[in-house]
């Protein structure tokens, strides 16, 4: 059996790997279910229509055969489309200049100025949208090709509810423009104008005096405090130690590279030599930093900066009750979700794929990558908690040999295959 | 009556400014309760404690706290903040009932205002997303940074076998997740195929599985509007917010100005400061750059000797050499530096993108290519793969040296694949 400590530890961290691989398989399994149901419409493709289509398909899956609109049919499709945006433009006017459109079609380009007086037809018209939609979902044998009309680069489109199969969906396009100019207020969301404005708004300069008032309140807020100011926080501790860690990898990189390097003149010999050296400067110094940084938390008087893993001793309590009222319990520092990150204004970029294999290529080698991270993650806290317990005892019983072997399988094989120990009888 | 207008129309402004900075806050609460909190009004502490918790789960991404009991989320609200610093300890001091404090916890949520554009950074979170999106930075999704969360089911010392059983579970996830994975990536190509022309957007050409499905499905349609909606709205309250937000603040420093200054912190003498911190916790980074020293030395040590060994006669054209050596030497690693240095890796797209399937030939617009990306992948990957050899080959040597201490025994190691 392992201590209990370690056990603890252990099994805690695999069993937070074990649940954050649940996470996104659940996560993948109700995106599935959502894709699945979609095709299902289209899979098996019931009636083909006669149409010859011509679509710009690959060979790589087999479409169905009602999945591209005829040419003809996007042509008008086209035509209606130019007339309604240039319709929305007339009415809505010019909107800011300079306005480019970007990625989703439910995006129009109104802003600013119509703002407010969007507001008011969008929400009038809002019934209109249903009805729309309801024509798209008419039996949809086939495709709905219904076009969702995005801003153009400066108009306000808002977005038209067609439905067009080829043939009978001919009608559609004549019911859909007396819909369609209040649809498309339906659909001014404004979307992408707000967002701009926000993130100017957060660029720009003037705000002076807020800026200011506000830095004055934090410095206020600090010199009022029982605290001593001049600490660092347990998430500025935890990036540091986090940065140091990259540092550590990235310095390993660059060792290797070097090491592995042959020198082919004593010039560069001697710029390996400068470059270890300069290296372990900097492990120095980033180890001297890890120890700063260990000495401060474990200086600190209060049970704020507990430690990292709750470890409740009778001391820890009687230095809790003395110190400070700070609970004892800490939120695990999540990892800082991805989506909002340094300009979280800017409109969503676009990654380009051309085929089912890429795109399956792309997103196997990034779970590769994440489980690799983990598993390297895994291996280090095995190997800090489980080679000091082998290497520390000497008796060579069986239960000691057992674990070793185990520890062998676990640490070098990633726990796939294992080794054998053979008692070394002399022959007699 | 110009001073009494002007105060007038001030004292019209904060109202309005703490409503438009309720409207963009999740579970914002109404300026009638930020006006009793200012003078600690008990009734308004369980709306800001509610509130508190809100943002501080948002923004920390974290699922699990998510159904907790008020108290619970009281003593959460407390760790978090102090956390991140936060530096009164009146906070710390309140009851966790939500009985009191409101003027305190008027504090801290202007506190978490002033740092960081807060109304902002919630709704990009929040943000309602058309597309099929794929994250195309270098944040480990699997991988957690941080310790993970103490659990209290776990009774005793546990055998080795239950690790080595653990491990086999996560292996078999990882299957099952990169099989699922494929399928999906399977589906998702093909909608994208099914459905191309039907986009107004010619640069994008195809629906999105979350487009595809609001024309499938009206309810579905007039839910999206609806949460596009009240997101145009908290969008439109934080723009409203940031116009006025400057009398909020005059109103904050008289609300700091009417609590009572804080008695500071005796000092807890030093005796108890050396608490036996476990090493567990710092461990994996020590460990790490003790090892790396230890190599480095021992490689700078032979280098160095054999280059003492071969300076000799080298002409005055040495030392100007030698200085160039020195200086590039040096910049290489600032540059090298820069790539942990704080704020230094922001130079990859941070954001996860929309996927848009193209034709292989097509010249294209602007945005990323899928092969540039698996390129990066590739040799992400095959880094990794090489750390996690390195690892296993250290481990491998350390056991091997320890197997030879024990005599009488023959270790035969399982098959290389």
């Amino acid at each position: 059996m392992l201590p209990l400590g370690c056990s603890r530890r252990l099994v805690a961290e695999l069993q937070d790997a074990l649940d954050t691989c649940a996470e996104r398989q659940r996560q993948l399994e109700q995106s599935l279910r959502v894709s699945r149901r979609l095709l299902r419409a289209w899979e098996p493709a019931e009636t083909p229509t006669p149409e010859p289509t011509p679509g710009p398909e690959t060979n790589e899956e087999a479409p169905s055969p009602a999945c591209t609109p005829s040419p003809q049919d996007l042509k008008e499709l086209e035509l209606l489309t130019q007339a309604l945006q240039k319709a929305v433009h007339v009415r809505k006017g010019i909107s800011k200049a300079g306005e480019r459109d970007n990625a989703s079609s439910l995006k129009s380009g109104s802003i600013a100025t119509s703002a407010t007086t969007a507001a008011a037809p969008h929400r009038a018209s809002q019934t209109k949208l249903p009805r729309g939609t309801r024509q798209a979902t008419r039996p949809a044998k086939g495709l709905p090709k219904p076009r969702l009309l995005s801003a153009g680069d400066q108009t306000c489109a808002g977005r038209g509810p067609l439905a067009a199969k080829p043939g009978p969906g001919l009608r559609d396009p004549q019911k859909a423009p007396s819909a369609a100019p209040q649809a498309p207020e339906a659909f001014t969301l404004k979307e992408k104008g707000l967002w701009a404005q926000l993130s100017s708004t957060q660029t720009s300069d003037s705000m002076d005096a807020t800026t200011s008032s506000k830095t004055q309140f934090l410095q206020k807020m600090q010199v009022t405090s029982g605290w001593p100011s001049s600490r660092l926080s347990a998430a500025e501790v935890e990036a540091e130690v986090g940065r140091l860690q990259k540092a550590c990898s990235l310095l390993r990189l660059r060792m290797e590279e070097e090491l592995t390097r042959d020198p082919t003149d004593w010039m560069q010999e001697y710029r390996g030599l400068l470059t270890l050296e300069g290296l372990q400067a900097i492990v120095g110094q980033c180890l001297h930093r890890l120890r700063e940084l260990q000495a401060e938390e474990s200086g600190k008087e209060v049970p704020g900066c507990h430690p990292r893993r709750p470890h409740s001793t009778v001391l820890t309590e009687v230095v809790e009750q003395q110190l400070g009222p700070w609970p004892e319990e800490r939120p695990p520092m999540a990892s800082l979700p991805c989506g909002g990150g340094a300009d979280p204004t800017w409109s969503p970029q676009l990654l380009l794929y051309s085929s089912t294999q890429e795109l399956q290529t792309l997103a196997a080698l990034r779970l590769r990558v994440d489980m690799l991270d983990q598993q390297i993650h895994l291996e280090k806290v095995l190997m800090a908690e489980l080679l000091p317990l082998v290497s520390m005892q000497e008796p060579l019983g069986a239960p000691q040999l057992a674990l070793c072997r185990a520890v062998h399988s676990l640490l070098c094989e990633g726990g796939q295959r294992f080794l054998t120990i053979l008692r070394d009888e002399p022959a007699d | 009556m110009g001073r009494r207008r002007h105060l007038a129309d001030a004292a019209g402004a904060l109202p309005e400014a703490i409503a438009a900075l309720s409207r963009s806050l999740p579970a914002g609460p109404s300026p009638e309760i930020f006006r009793r909190a200012k003078f600690d009004r008990p009734e308004a502490a369980p709306a800001l404690w509610r509130l508190l918790f809100r943002v501080l789960s948002l923004l920390r991404a974290d699922r699990a706290s998510a159904s907790r009991a008020p108290e619970a989320q009281a003593r959460w609200v407390k760790a978090a903040l102090r956390a991140q610093g936060y530096p009164r300890l009146g906070l710390a001091r309140l009851p966790e009932d939500g009985s009191q404090g409101s003027r305190e916890l008027l504090l801290a949520l202007a506190w978490l205002l002033a740092r960081e554009p807060l109304p902002e950074r919630l709704l990009a979170q929040t943000r309602v997303r058309l597309g099929d999106e794929m994250p195309v930075c270098e944040c480990g999704a699997l991988a957690s940074p941080g310790q993970p969360a103490p659990r209290v089911d776990t009774a005793g010392p546990v055998d080795v076998r239950r690790l080595q059983w653990l491990m086999g579970k996560l292996r078999f996830r990882w299957r099952n997740l990169m099989a699922s994975q494929q399928e999906q990536c399977a589906l998702l190509g093909k909608i994208h195929a099914y459905t191309r022309g039907c986009h107004g957007d010619r640069s994008l050409g195809h629906l999105s599985v979350a487009e595809t499905e609001l024309l499938r499905d009206p309810e579905g349609g007039r839910q999206l509007l609806q949460r596009l909606e009240s997101e145009n709205a908290r969008l439109e309250a934080a723009l409203e917010w940031r116009r006025r937000e400057l009398v909020f603040w005059q109103w904050m420093d008289t609300v700091l100005g009417a609590c009572p200054p804080e008695a500071s912190q005796p000092t807890f003498p030093p005796r108890l400061r050396g608490r036996g911190r476990r090493a567990g916790a710092w461990g994996p980074v020590a460990w790490e750059l003790q090892a790396l020293q230890e190599e480095l030395q021992a490689a700078v040590g032979a280098r160095r000797a054999a280059w003492a060994a071969r300076v000799g006669g080298q002409g005055p054209e040495w030392s100007a050499a030698r200085q160039a050596a020195q200086e590039a030497v040096g910049r290489e690693l600032a540059a090298l530096r820069q790539a942990w240095a704080r704020g230094g890796g922001r130079a990859q797209p941070h954001r996860p993108h929309r996927l848009v399937r193209t034709e292989a030939g097509g010249p294209g617009g602007p945005g990323l290519r899928a092969a540039e990306v698996i390129g990066v992948l590739r040799s992400r990957e095959a880094c990794l793969e090489e750390m996690l050899c390195q690892l296993q080959e250290q481990c491998r040597q350390q056991l091997a040296r320890l197997a030879g201490a024990l005599p009488g025994l023959i270790w035969i190691p399982p098959p290389r694949r």
